[in-house]
C-alpha cells in the first residue's frame, strides 16, 4: 500500500475520499497557492531577473534596465581599493555577530533545559522562569534596539552609571568601538532568543524516552555519563535543527544593527550585515545590485533551509509512522 | 552511608544555590533594560540628562500626554494601524494556513506529495530575498501605502501550515471527518464547524505568533508605507534616530518605546503559559 | 499525473512573470494633466521632511472651506525622504486627483534635482508673480537653468553664531556682541579663541560638524564636476582640517550634528560656547536651552562670527499635475508677500522671512528684540546684513546625502575608531553605492 502522510489507514475512508472528495483538496489548497505565487514566487522570479540589469536612479530619472549579464555579480565581487571584496565582509560581520550571541544562547539554553528538567535539581518556580527569559522575544527588535541606543548612548543612564561607578572614562563611547557595537548586538540577539531555544530544548529532552535514563542510571553511569552518551546523542537532531533555524535567522539580521547604528554600521561597518547591504540598495532603487545581492542571500539560506528540510521531513516520516502505531491517541 | 548521603545532600545544595544564581541573573538581565526603559518613561528630559537613577520620578504621565499627542510621531494612530494589520493577518494565516493543511490532511489527491514538499521546502526562505520584486511588483500595482500587501501574502504561511498539519495529525481523526459526510455536512461546512473548532487550541497560539510577528514587523512595510497616517508602530520608532526628531525630549522618546512593546506585553502577561507551550509544540516534537 | 501538476504550476509562474515583465519597465506616462484645471481639488497633499512647516501652515494660512490638507512626512535622513518624494513624483501620472501631490517642500542641498525637473511647475502658469522683496537667492534657487521659478520659499536662511554670554564673560572679559565679534571675526581668531576656551574648562563648539556649514556654503565649487568625478573644494578640506585640530585638542565633542550629547550642551549646566546656526535654529534645535527648569533662555547672543555663511532654507514646490492651483498661489503669497504673516513670522516664532521690507521694518525698529532666547536682542538686523550677501552657485542634486555621508564618515575618524584614510575610503564607498554614476577617487 502507497504511504500517506495522514493518520487513517481505514480502506473504507480511503475509498469513499477517492472516489468523490479529491478534486475538495484541490480547492483547499488554492488560496494558499494563489497567494504564494502572487506575492512570493513571482515576486522572487522578478528579483532574480532583476539581478542581470543594470537599474538604478539619477536623481529623479531611471537609468535602465539595461541587460548586463552577470555584471552585478562581478560588481559585487570586486575587490575596493584596499582590498575588500564589501559583500564578504558583510557576511563576516552578520557571521561573526550571529556567532558571539548564538554561543552564549545555546551553552545556556542547554544547561537551562538540563537544570529544568532535572528530577534531581527540582527546580521551583519554572514557569515564572520560563515566562520571564521568554519575554524578550516576543520584543520588537526596532523598539528593543531603539531602547539600547538610548540606554548605552554618551548621555544615557548606563553611560552615566558605569562613569560614576569609575569603570570606564568619561569620554569613553559604546558606540565607536568595534566590540561594544557588535556586543550589543549579540547581547539583544542573545536576550531575544535563548529562551526560545531553551523551551525548545526542554522539549527535546522530555521527548526522550525516561526509561533509558533510568537503565543508564542502573548501569552505573554518573551524571556527565548519562548527559553525554544518553542525553545529547538522543537530542542532537534537535539541537542541529534549532542550531541552523537560528543560522538563518542570522542571515537575516536587520532591525537591530539598522536601528541601533542608523543604518551606518559603524563603526567603520563592522556591523554592518548582508540585509542593511541589501536595504540600502533597495532604498535607492538600485534593482539590479539590489537583485545580485538578493540571489546570494537566497543561495544561502536555501542551500541552509534545504538541511532543515531534510531533518524535517526525516523526522515527521518518523512521527507520522509512530502515530499510525498508537491509533485514536489524542494529545 | 549516611556520611555519604549528607554529602549528596550538601552537593545538591550547593548546585541548587548555583543553578538558582545563573536564573536569578539570567531574569536580571531579562529584565532589567526594561526596567530602565520604565524608569526613565517617568522622568523629564532634564532629569534624564542628569544620569542614572533606578527610582522612577513623577512625571509618567506628562510623558505619556506628551507622547501620545506629539503631532509628527502619531504613536497612537500608529498602533491603531498595527493593531488592524496584525490582527486582520492574524485571522487570515491561522485560517488559511488550517484550511490548507486540512486539504492536505484528509484529501487523497494527485500531486499532494509534490505540494507538501513544495511547502516544506519554501518554509525556510526568508521574505527578504523577494523583497526586491515584491516592492516593484506592488509598485506596478499602485498597492504602496496600502495595507493589502501587508495582510493578504499571510494567508500563504509555510510554517503556521506545517503546524496545523502536525496538530491535525494529533486531534483530527478521519473517521469524524467520514461521519459528518454521512450526516450531509458540506466538506466546507464540515471544516468551518467541525474541524475548526477541534483545532482551537492550535489556532489560539498561532493566531499570537502572527500577531506578534506582524506587529513587530519593519522590514517590508518600511519600503512600502510612506503616508504618516498609515505608518506603523515600527516605522514609527525607526525615525526616532533621525535628525529631524533629535529635537524631541528624551522622556517621551522612552515612552515611544514603551507603548510600542506593551501590547505585546500585556498580551504575553496573560497567555504567557499557552504561548509557552506553543513555541514547543509549534517546531520540533520529540 | 504529478508532471502534469508541475508544468502547470511552472506554466503559471512563468506567465506571472511575464505579466509583470511586461509591465515593469515603467516610464512616466507623456500625457501631462492639463495645465489649469476648471475645477479645484478637495484634497491638497503636502509632501514634507519635517514639521516645521506644518505648524506656519496651520497657524497662518487659512484653509479653504471643503479641502482636506494631507502631509505626507518622512525623514530625510539617508535621503528616506528624497526615495519617497521621488517614487511618488515618478507615480504622479497615474495618481487619481485626490492623490496627487500638490505641494512639496525641498530644501537647499537637494532642490536643483526638482526644480530642473518636469515634475514642477512655473509658478506663473497659475498667476503668482515673485515680489522684489523676496531674497534673490531664494528665486534663483527655486529656478530651473532657463530660470522658470517653481517654487517660493518662506524663509531666508542667513546663519550666525549663537554664544553663550556667561561663558563669553568668562574667557573674554565681556559678553558684548560688537566685542565678541571682534574676537573672532575670522578663522585664525576663531581657532584662537577655542584654545582659550579649553582653558578656562570650555568647548568651543559641541559638535565636530558645527562649522561644516560655514565651511561647505563658501565653497567655489560643486561636489561634482561637469564629469561626474567627485571633488573637494578648498572650503571642505578646511573644514576637514580644522575639526581634526579640534577634536586633537579637545575644543569641540565628537557628537553629531542632532545628536543628544550637543543639544545637552544647550541646558544651563553646558560647557560649550558657539553654536552655529540662522534663525530657524532656535525654535528646531534650542528646546533644552528654553527648558524651565535647567535652560539658560537670555544667556545668549548673536554675532555674525568669523565667516558669512547660510543654511538649510525650506522652498515650497509647485507639483506638476497638482489640481489645486488657486491654493498653491494663496499659499505663496502668504509666505512671501503678505506682510502680516511675514512680520508674525519674526514676531511670534523668530523666524527671519523671505521679505526684505518686513525686515527692514525689524531690523529698524530699535523697539524690536528677540525675546524668546536672546534676552531682546535685535537678531533680524544681524540676518539682514548677513542675507544680503548669500549666494546661490555651485550646488548640486546629490549635496544632501554627500555632506551627510562625509560627515557620518568622518565622525568614526574622529571619535577614534578609525584612521583617516578609512574614513574617506568608507566615504568613497558610501558615495558609490548611493549614487552609482558618481566617479569617486580609486574605487
Amino acid at each position: 500500500m502507497k504511504k500517506h502522510a495522514n493518520g487513517s489507514g481505514r480502506l473504507p475512508d480511503r475509498q469513499l475520499k477517492s472516489v468523490s472528495y479529491a478534486k475538495w483538496g484541490y480547492f483547499f489548497i488554492i488560496p494558499f497557492f494563489v497567494v504564494y505565487i502572487c506575492f512570493t514566487l513571482v515576486p522572487q522570479f522578478l528579483t532574480i531577473y532583476n539581478s542581470f540589469f543594470e537599474n538604478y536612479r539619477d536623481g529623479l530619472n531611471e537609468i535602465g534596465p539595461n541587460y548586463v549579464g552577470l555584471d552585478n555579480y562581478e560588481t559585487l565581487f570586486t575587490a575596493d581599493s584596499s582590498g575588500t571584496i564589501r559583500i564578504l565582509k558583510y557576511t563576516s560581520n552578520t557571521m561573526v555577530m550571529w556567532f558571539i550571541g548564538a554561543l552564549p544562547q545555546f551553552v545556556i539554553a542547554m544547561l537551562l533545559a538540563i537544570f529544568f528538567t532535572s528530577a534531581r535539581l527540582n527546580i521551583k518556580g519554572q514557569g515564572f522562569f520560563k515566562t520571564v527569559i521568554y519575554m524578550p522575544n516576543l520584543i520588537m527588535a526596532a523598539a528593543f534596539s531603539m531602547l539600547f541606543f538610548t540606554l548605552f548612548s554618551r548621555v544615557g543612564p548606563i553611560q552615566a552609571l558605569l562613569v560614576e561607578k569609575g569603570w570606564i572614562d568619561a569620554s569613553f563611547d559604546f558606540f565607536s568601538h568595534r566590540i561594544t557595537v557588535r556586543g550589543m548586538i549579540a547581547m539583544m540577539n542573545f536576550l531575544m532568543w535563548f529562551g526560545n531555544t531553551t523551551i525548545v530544548l526542554m522539549a527535546g529532552i522530555m521527548g526522550i524516552d525516561q526509561s533509558l535514563f533510568e537503565s543508564a542510571t542502573l548501569d552505573g553511569a554518573n551524571a556527565w555519563q548519562v548527559f553525554f552518551r544518553v542525553t545529547l546523542p538522543l537530542l542532537m537532531p534537535i539541537f542541529v535543527y534549532c542550531l541552523i533555524t537560528a543560522m538563518i535567522g542570522g542571515i537575516q539580521m536587520f532591525d537591530v544593527p539598522q536601528v541601533l547604528t542608523k543604518g551606518n554600521g559603524a563603526p567603520n561597518e563592522t556591523t554592518r550585515t548582508l540585509v542593511m547591504y541589501l536595504n540600502g540598495y533597495l532604498a535607492n532603487k538600485n534593482y539590479g545590485m539590489a537583485g545580485a545581492i538578493s540571489v546570494i542571500i537566497f543561495i544561502v539560506t536555501g542551500a541552509l533551509g534545504g538541511v532543515v528540510y531534510r531533518m524535517l521531513s526525516a523526522q515527521y516520516k518518523d512521527s507520522s509512522r509512530q502515530r499510525r502505531q498508537r491509533k485514536g491517541d489524542v494529545i | 552511608m549516611i556520611s555519604d548521603n549528607t554529602k549528596g545532600k550538601v552537593k545538591l545544595t550547593v548546585l541548587r544555590i548555583i543553578v538558582y544564581a545563573i536564573l536569578a541573573f539570567l531574569v536580571f538581565l531579562c529584565l532589567f533594560f526594561f526596567y530602565l526603559m520604565i524608569v526613565n518613561s517617568s522622568r523629564s528630559n532634564a532629569q534624564l540628562a542628569s544620569g542614572f537613577t533606578l527610582l522612577p520620578k513623577e512625571n509618567f504621565f506628562t510623558n505619556l500626554k506628551n507622547a501620545w499627542n506629539d503631532a509628527s510621531i502619531n504613536i497612537p494612530r500608529g498602533m491603531l494601524n498595527s493593531l488592524i494589520i496584525a490582527l486582520a493577518t492574524a485571522v487570515l494565516t491561522t485560517y488559511f494556513s488550517a484550511l490548507t493543511a486540512y486539504g492536505i490532511h484528509a484529501y487523497d489527491f494527485k500531486g499532494k506529495r509534490l505540494v507538501f514538499t513544495f511547502i516544506m521546502a519554501v518554509m525556510m526562505i526568508p521574505a527578504q530575498v523577494s523583497a526586491l520584486g515584491f516592492v516593484q511588483m506592488m509598485n506596478e500595482l499602485d498597492l504602496t501605502n496600502n495595507y493589502i500587501p501587508l495582510i493578504i501574502p499571510g494567508i500563504a504561511a509555510p510554517v503556521v501550515f506545517f503546524y496545523m498539519k502536525q496538530y491535525m495529525e494529533s486531534v483530527l481523526p478521519l473517521d469524524l471527518i467520514a461521519a459528518a459526510r454521512i450526516d450531509g455536512s458540506g466538506e466546507f461546512h464540515t471544516f468551518n464547524f467541525i474541524v475548526l473548532p477541534l483545532l482551537k487550541p492550535a489556532i489560539a497560539v498561532q493566531m499570537i505568533f502572527s500577531f506578534v510577528s506582524s506587529w513587530n514587523n519593519y522590514f517590508i512595510p518600511a519600503l512600502l508605507l510612506d503616508k504618516a497616517e498609515l505608518k506603523t508602530v515600527p516605522i514609527m520608532i525607526a525615525q526616532l534616530r533621525s535628525a529631524d526628531y533629535s529635537k524631541f525630549d528624551m522622556g517621551k522618546v522612552y515612552m515611544f518605546i514603551l507603548l510600542a512593546i506593551l501590547p505585546v506585553l500585556i498580551t504575553y502577561i496573560l497567555l504567557s503559559k499557552s504561548i509557552i507551550k506553543g513555541v514547543t509544540a509549534g517546531s520540533v516534537k520529540g | 499525473m504529478k508532471k502534469v501538476f508541475a508544468i502547470l504550476l511552472a506554466a503559471l509562474m512563468l506567465l506571472s512573470v511575464v505579466g509583470c515583465a511586461e509591465k515593469t519597465p515603467s516610464t512616466p506616462a507623456a500625457t501631462k494633466a492639463p495645465d489649469k484645471p476648471a475645477e479645484q481639488g478637495k484634497v491638497f497633499n503636502i509632501y514634507a521632511w519635517n514639521e516645521e512647516f506644518k505648524g506656519f501652515f496651520e497657524k497662518y494660512y487659512t484653509i479653504p472651506e471643503g479641502v482636506t490638507v494631507n502631509w505626507i512626512i518622512n525623514p530625510s535622513d539617508n535621503g528616506v525622504y528624497q526615495q519617497k518624494l521621488d517614487e511618488a513624483l515618478r507615480n504622479q501620472d497615474k495618481a487619481s486627483a485626490d492623490e496627487k501631490i500638490d505641494l512639496f517642500l525641498a530644501e537647499a542641498d537637494y532642490i536643483g534635482k526638482y526644480v530642473n525637473s518636469n515634475y514642477t511647475m512655473d509658478v506663473t502658469s497659475f498667476g503668482f508673480q515673485n515680489a522684489p522683496t523676496q531674497y534673490e537667492y531664494t528665486i534663483k534657487a527655486a529656478s530651473d537653468d532657463n530660470g522658470v521659478c517653481k517654487g517660493v520659499s518662506f524663509q531666508c536662511c542667513p546663519a550666525a553664531v549663537i554664544y553663550r554670554k556667561s561663558i563669553a564673560m568668562d574667557i573674554l572679559g565681556t559678553d558684548d556682541p560688537v566685542e565678541v565679534q571682534a574676537a573672532m571675526d575670522n578663522w585664525e581668531k576663531f581657532d584662537a579663541l577655542a584654545a582659550k576656551a579649553k582653558e578656562k574648562g570650555y568647548y568651543m563648539t559641541a559638535s565636530f560638524a558645527e562649522t561644516f556649514r560655514a565651511f561647505s556654503n563658501n565653497c567655489t565649487k560643486p561636489w561634482v564636476d561637469a564629469d561626474n568625478n567627485l571633488q573637494f573644494d578648498p572650503q571642505i578640506t578646511a573644514w576637514m582640517d580644522q575639526t581634526e585640530n579640534y577634536i586633537k585638542n579637545g575644543y569641540t565633542l565628537t557628537a553629531g550634528i542632532w545628536d543628544t550629547e550637543k543639544t545637552n550642551e544647550m541646558f544651563k549646566a553646558g560647557k560649550t560656547f558657539c553654536f552655529f546656526g540662522p534663525a530657524w535654529y532656535y525654535n528646531f534645535c534650542m528646546n533644552n536651552a528654553m527648558d524651565p527648569e535647567n535652560g539658560c533662555v537670555g544667556d545668549w547672543r548673536i554675532v555674525k562670527g568669523p565667516q558669512a555663511y547660510f543654511w538649510g532654507g525650506t522652498w515650497l514646490l509647485a507639483a506638476t499635475g497638482s489640481d489645486n492651483t488657486d491654493m498653491l498661489k494663496e499659499i505663496f503669497e502668504t509666505f512671501t508677500v503678505n506682510e502680516d504673516v511675514c512680520s508674525k513670522l519674526v514676531s511670534e516664532q523668530n523666524q527671519f522671512p523671505n521679505n526684505t521690507k518686513v525686515v527692514e521694518k525689524f531690523a529698524q525698529d530699535s523697539s524690536y528684540g528677540n525675546t524668546a532666547i536672546l534676552d531682546g536682542q535685535n537678531d533680524i538686523a544681524i540676518f539682514a546684513e548677513l542675507a544680503k550677501d548669500i549666494k546661490w552657485e555651485n550646488h548640486t542634486n546629490y549635496d544632501q546625502l554627500l555632506n551627510e555621508g562625509l560627515q557620518n564618515k568622518l565622525q568614526e575618524f574622529y571619535n577614534g575608531s578609525v584612521d583617516k584614510e578609512t574614513a574617506m575610503k568608507n566615504f568613497y564607498n558610501y558615495v558609490k553605492e548611493t549614487y552609482a554614476n558618481i566617479n569617486v577617487p580609486e574605487a
